[in-house]
C-alpha cells in the first residue's frame, strides 16, 4: 500500500466518522429537547440577548461548583 | 475598586475602533488611487516625478490588500472581540489587571506592527507572497501580536461567569487558531544571512531578506492554501462572529435556530481548509488537488447559507426593523452579500468556468463584493452599535447613516457589475481564435477594451469611500452627542435625528 | 455529555483544530513527500538574474503579471508551451501570480529582446499605445544590491542543495554550469560581466556609463532575469 492508497482510506474513514460524530451531536440535541425536564438548545441564544454585567447567566459557572 | 458597581471595561475597544477607522481610511483611499491608475495611468505618477516610485501601481497594491485585510479588518475583529468576548462570558476586563495590560500591550504592539509594515511595503521590502508580504522580522512580530490576541481570549474564558461558550466566542477562537496555524506554515523561511561565503569572508547584504522554505508548486500550494484560508479566517468567520451577536442584540430577537449555527460552525470548519485548491486550476500542482478545491467550493455552499440563512430567519416577522433601523439595514445586506459572494465563489470554483473566470477582474470583483458588502458592512454596523454604549451618547445622526448607507450600496453595487462585465469580456477576448485558428486579438486589445469599466469602478469605490469618510465623521461626532442613559441602550441603539 | 463541547474552552479548542488541520494533513503533507524535480533544461539562476528576480518581486510586478502558461490552446498559442511543475523547482518564492492586468511572462526571454524592455521600462505606452503599466523610470538610476543576491545564492546552494557549479543537463544532450562566486567580490565581478553583455545591447548612455564604471543600475539585472524566462 503506497502513500496515496493509505492517504485515500485515512481520508475516507475520518470523513465519514466526523460526518456521523457531528450529525449523531445534532440529533442528541432534538431528542433532548423531548424529554418532559429536558433542556432546551435554545434557550442559549439568551447569552446574547441578556447580557449585562449584572444579569443572570444563563448556565452559571458557580452553579456548578455548588453541585 | 471601591464600591463603584462592576462595568464592563472598554478601554482596548475604543483603541481598536480608532485604528479600525484610521487603516479603513488608508486602505480604502489607496485602493480609490489604484482603481483611478488602472483606468488613467497618469496617476501614477500623482506626487511627480521624483516620488514615481513610491506612488506606482505595484508598490500600493500591496499596501492596499494589507491595510484593508491586517489593518481595517483584523482591528475590527480585535474591537469587538474585547466588547463582545466580555459580554458573552459576562466578565468585565476591569477584574483582572493583567487581562488589561495585556490588552493594551496588544494594542500599542499592534500599532508598532503596523507601522513597521507601512514603511517596510514602501521600501518595496516584501517576499511577494499576497497577504503574506512582510519579511520575517515583521513576521515575529506578527506572531508576538496574534500570541497576545490568544490570551486575552483564552484569559477572559479563564474567568467567565457564564459557562456556556456563545456561538460568537465559538468563532473568534477558529480565527485564533485558524489564523495562527495558517500564518506560520506559509511564512516558513530561511534568513539569507544564515548562508556563510565557501571562503568564510563576509557576505554583506541586507539582514532581513529571506527566501521561502518551499520551491515552486509547493510553494504555490502551501501559499494558496493559506491565501484562500486567509479569506476564511479573516473574512468570513470573525466577521460570521460579529454577526451572530450584533444583530440578535440590535433587533432584540434570539437567533433563529441555535443548532443551526451548530451545524453550520462545525461544518464550515471542517470544509473550508480544502477549497484553496481553487486558486491552482490548470496549473501544475497535482490533478486530484485541484478536483477536490473545486468539490469543497461548491458543497461550501451549505455552512456558508446556514448562516446567512440564519440571519435572515432572526428578523422573521420584525422586518419592519429593516425598514426603520439603518443599522439593521447594514447587517441585512451584508448578510445578503455573504449570500451572494459564496455562491459567486463556487461558481468560479467550477473548473471550465474558472479557465475564463482566473486571472481576470471578475475575481477582483468577486473579493470587493464580499469585503465591500459583507465585511465593511458589518464592521461598519459593529462599530454604530458599540458606539453609544462604549461612550454612553447616542449615536450622532440618524439620516448621514441613512444617507452613508445608500451611497455605499451603489458603490458597491457600481463595483461588482463593471468588474463581472470586463471579467468575462477579457476572459473571452484571451481565447477567440478567428476562422484561420489564429488569436482574434492581441493583448493590449484585451486592455484597452476595459478603460470604461476600469472608469466605473473607480467611481463606485470612490462613492464607498466618501460613505466611508461619512461614517468616521458620524462616529467622531457621537462622541460629543446626547448622553443616553442605560436603559436605552437595552437593543436598538439610540440615534440622533 | 449533552452541550459538552462549548462549556469546555479547552477541548473545544482542539477539536477545532484537528477539524481545521486535516485538510492540510491530507492535500499538503504527501505532496512534499514528492517534492517536484527540475526538468531537463532548468537551470538554476545566475547572481545577476538572481540580483533582477529581487527587482521583480521588490516591484511587485506580480502583482499583474502571470508566470504561470495554462494547458489551452489560446494559452500555448500566445506564450509558448505550457508550464510544468520541474521548470519551478529553483523558484523560491514562486512567482505564478494571480492577475493577469499585463500578459504572462514565463517565457518571455523567448520573444523580446534586451533593446524592446529597455524601451518599454521607460515608457511602456510609447512602445505598446493603450498601455496602462506604468514607467519603472526609477530603475535606470537606482544600483542594484548585489551582496544580497549573492547572499540568496548561497542559502539556496546551502540550505536547499541547490546544484551551483555543478554540470546540469540540458536538453541537446550537453551539460551546463551555472557558476557562483566564492565571495562577494568575485560574485560582483561576475554579476558585472554579465551587466556588460547587457549594457552592450542598450541604448541609454547613462546605464551604459555606469556599467563602465563597475555600478550595474536596477534595469540591467532586470533585464537579465526577464532574458532568462524562457
Amino acid at each position: 500500500m503506497d502513500i496515496a492508497e493509505f492517504q485515500a482510506y485515512g481520508y475516507f474513514a475520518s470523513t465519514l466518522f466526523l460526518v456521523v460524530v457531528l450529525y449523531a451531536y445534532i440529533y442528541h440535541l432534538y431528542s433532548k429537547k423531548k424529554n418532559a425536564d429536558g433542556i432546551d438548545y435554545e434557550q442559549y441564544s439568551n447569552m446574547a440577548l441578556h447580557d449585562d454585567i449584572d444579569d443572570t447567566p444563563v448556565a452559571s459557572i458557580r452553579d456548578d461548583k455548588k453541585k | 475598586m471601591e464600591n463603584r458597581p462592576l462595568e464592563y471595561d472598554y478601554t482596548v475597544t475604543k483603541m481598536f475602533m480608532f485604528t479600525t477607522i484610521l487603516l479603513g481610511i488608508v486602505g480604502m483611499l489607496i485602493g480609490v488611487i489604484l482603481a483611478f491608475q488602472l483606468a488613467f495611468p497618469g496617476v501614477n505618477l500623482f506626487l511627480g516625478e521624483g516620488l514615481a516610485e513610491y506612488t506606482n501601481f505595484s508598490r500600493l497594491r500591496p499596501l492596499h490588500t494589507d491595510a484593508v485585510i491586517f489593518g481595517f479588518t483584523l482591528s475590527g475583529i480585535f474591537a469587538t472581540w474585547y466588547y463582545v468576548g466580555q459580554r458573552v462570558l459576562k466578565v468585565s476586563m476591569a477584574e483582572s489587571k493583567l487581562l488589561m495590560f495585556l490588552g493594551k500591550l496588544h494594542f500599542w504592539l499592534y500599532l508598532v506592527t503596523v507601522a513597521a509594515v507601512v514603511v517596510s511595503l514602501f521600501a518595496g521590502v516584501t517576499t511577494s507572497k499576497e497577504y503574506a508580504e512582510f519579511e520575517w522580522p515583521i513576521d515575529i512580530a506578527i506572531v508576538v501580536v496574534w500570541v497576545l490576541f490568544g490570551l486575552g481570549i483564552f484569559g477572559l474564558i479563564g474567568i467567565r461567569r457564564e459557562k456556556s461558550l456563545y456561538i460568537s466566542v465559538w468563532y473568534y477562537i477558529a480565527t485564533f487558531l485558524g489564523i495562527a496555524m495558517l500564518y506560520l506554515f506559509n511564512n516558513m523561511e530561511i534568513p539569507t544571512m544564515l548562508a556563510s561565503a565557501p571562503d568564510g569572508s563576509h557576505v554583506g547584504g541586507n539582514w532581513y531578506h529571506s527566501i521561502s522554505m518551499y520551491a515552486g508548486t509547493n510553494d504555490a500550494l502551501v501559499q494558496w492554501w493559506y491565501g484562500h484560508n486567509a479569506v476564511a479566517f479573516g473574512f468570513t468567520v470573525p466577521i460570521v462572529a460579529m454577526i451572530y451577536y450584533f444583530l440578535p442584540k440590535e433587533s432584540g430577537q434570539a437567533i433563529y435556530s441555535y443548532k443551526l449555527s451548530l451545524l453550520s460552525f462545525w461544518g464550515l470548519m471542517f470544509l473550508y481548509l480544502w477549497a484553496g485548491g481553487h486558486h491552482l486550476l490548470y496549473s501544475t500542482v497535482p490533478d486530484w488537488v485541484q478536483t477536490m478545491g473545486s468539490i469543497f467550493s461548491v458543497i461550501l455552499i451549505l455552512p456558508s447559507w446556514g448562516s446567512a440563512i440564519n440571519m435572515l430567519l432572526t428578523m422573521k416577522g420584525e422586518w419592519q426593523q429593516v425598514a426603520a433601523s439603518p443599522l439593521i439595514k447594514f447587517m441585512i445586506l451584508a448578510s445578503t452579500f455573504y449570500m451572494f459572494s459564496t455562491l459567486e465563489g463556487p461558481i468560479q470554483a467550477i473548473k471550465s468556468v474558472n479557465a475564463i473566470a482566473h486571472f481576470t477582474d471578475w475575481i477582483v470583483g468577486h473579493v470587493h463584493d464580499g469585503v465591500l458588502g459583507w465585511v465593511g458592512f458589518m464592521i461598519m454596523a459593529a462599530l454604530f452599535h458599540m458606539a453609544p454604549r462604549v461612550f454612553k451618547r447616542e449615536i450622532y445622526s440618524k439620516s448621514l447613516m441613512t444617507t452613508q448607507f445608500w451611497i455605499q450600496t451603489l458603490g458597491v453595487v457600481l463595483y461588482f457589475t463593471s468588474m463581472w462585465i470586463a471579467g468575462i469580456t477579457q476572459g473571452m477576448m484571451w481565447r477567440a481564435h478567428d476562422e484561420f485558428g489564429n488569436l482574434a486579438y492581441s493583448f493590449i486589445d484585451t486592455v484597452t477594451v476595459l478603460h470604461p469599466y476600469y472608469t466605473i469602478r473607480g467611481v463606485g469605490g470612490l462613492l464607498y469611500l466618501v460613505g466611508f469618510l461619512m461614517f468616521a465623521y458620524n462616529i467622531y461626532k457621537t462622541m460629543s452627542a446626547r448622553p443616553v442613559e442605560e436603559s436605552e441602550l437595552q437593543s436598538a441603539s439610540p440615534m440622533g435625528a | 455529555m449533552f452541550h459538552w463541547l462549548e462549556k469546555h474552552p479547552f477541548f473545544f479548542s482542539v477539536g477545532v483544530f484537528l477539524v481545521i488541520a486535516f485538510a492540510g494533513l491530507v492535500e499538503i503533507l504527501p505532496s512534499f513527500a514528492q517534492a517536484s524535480r527540475p526538468v531537463i533544461g532548468t537551470k538554476p539562476y545566475s547572481i545577476l538574474e538572481t540580483t533582477g528576480r529581487q527587482i521583480y518581486i521588490k516591484n511587485s510586478c506580480n502583482a499583474c503579471h502571470s508566470q504561470l502558461i495554462r494547458p489551452f490552446k489560446s494559452e500555448t498559442d500566445r506564450y509558448g508551451h505550457y508550464s510544468l511543475s520541474g521548470e519551478y523547482a529553483y523558484d523560491r518564492p514562486f512567482l505564478w501570480g494571480s492577475k493577469r492586468t499585463g500578459p504572462d511572462l514565463m517565457r518571455v526571454g523567448n520573444y523580446r529582446t534586451t533593446d524592446w524592455h529597455e524601451n518599454h521600462m521607460k515608457d511602456p505606452a510609447g512602445v505598446v499605445p493603450g498601455s496602462v503599466m506604468p514607467a519603472y523610470r526609477w530603475m535606470y538610476t537606482n544600483i542594484a544590491d548585489i551582496p544580497t543576491a549573492y547572499a540568496e545564492q548561497l542559502t539556496n546552494a546551502q540550505f536547499f542543495s541547490v546544484p551551483y557549479n555543478e554540470p546540469i543537463p540540458m536538453k541537446d544532450g550537453t551539460t551546463e554550469v551555472v557558476k557562483m562566486g566564492n565571495n562577494v567580490t568575485q560574485a560582483h565581478a561576475m554579476a558585472l560581466a554579465e551587466a556588460k553583455e547587457i549594457a552592450a545591447d542598450m541604448k541609454d548612455q547613462n546605464v551604459k556609463d555606469a556599467v563602465a564604471r563597475g555600478e550595474i543600475p536596477e534595469i540591467v539585472a532586470l533585464i537579465a532575469y526577464l532574458n532568462s524566462l524562457k
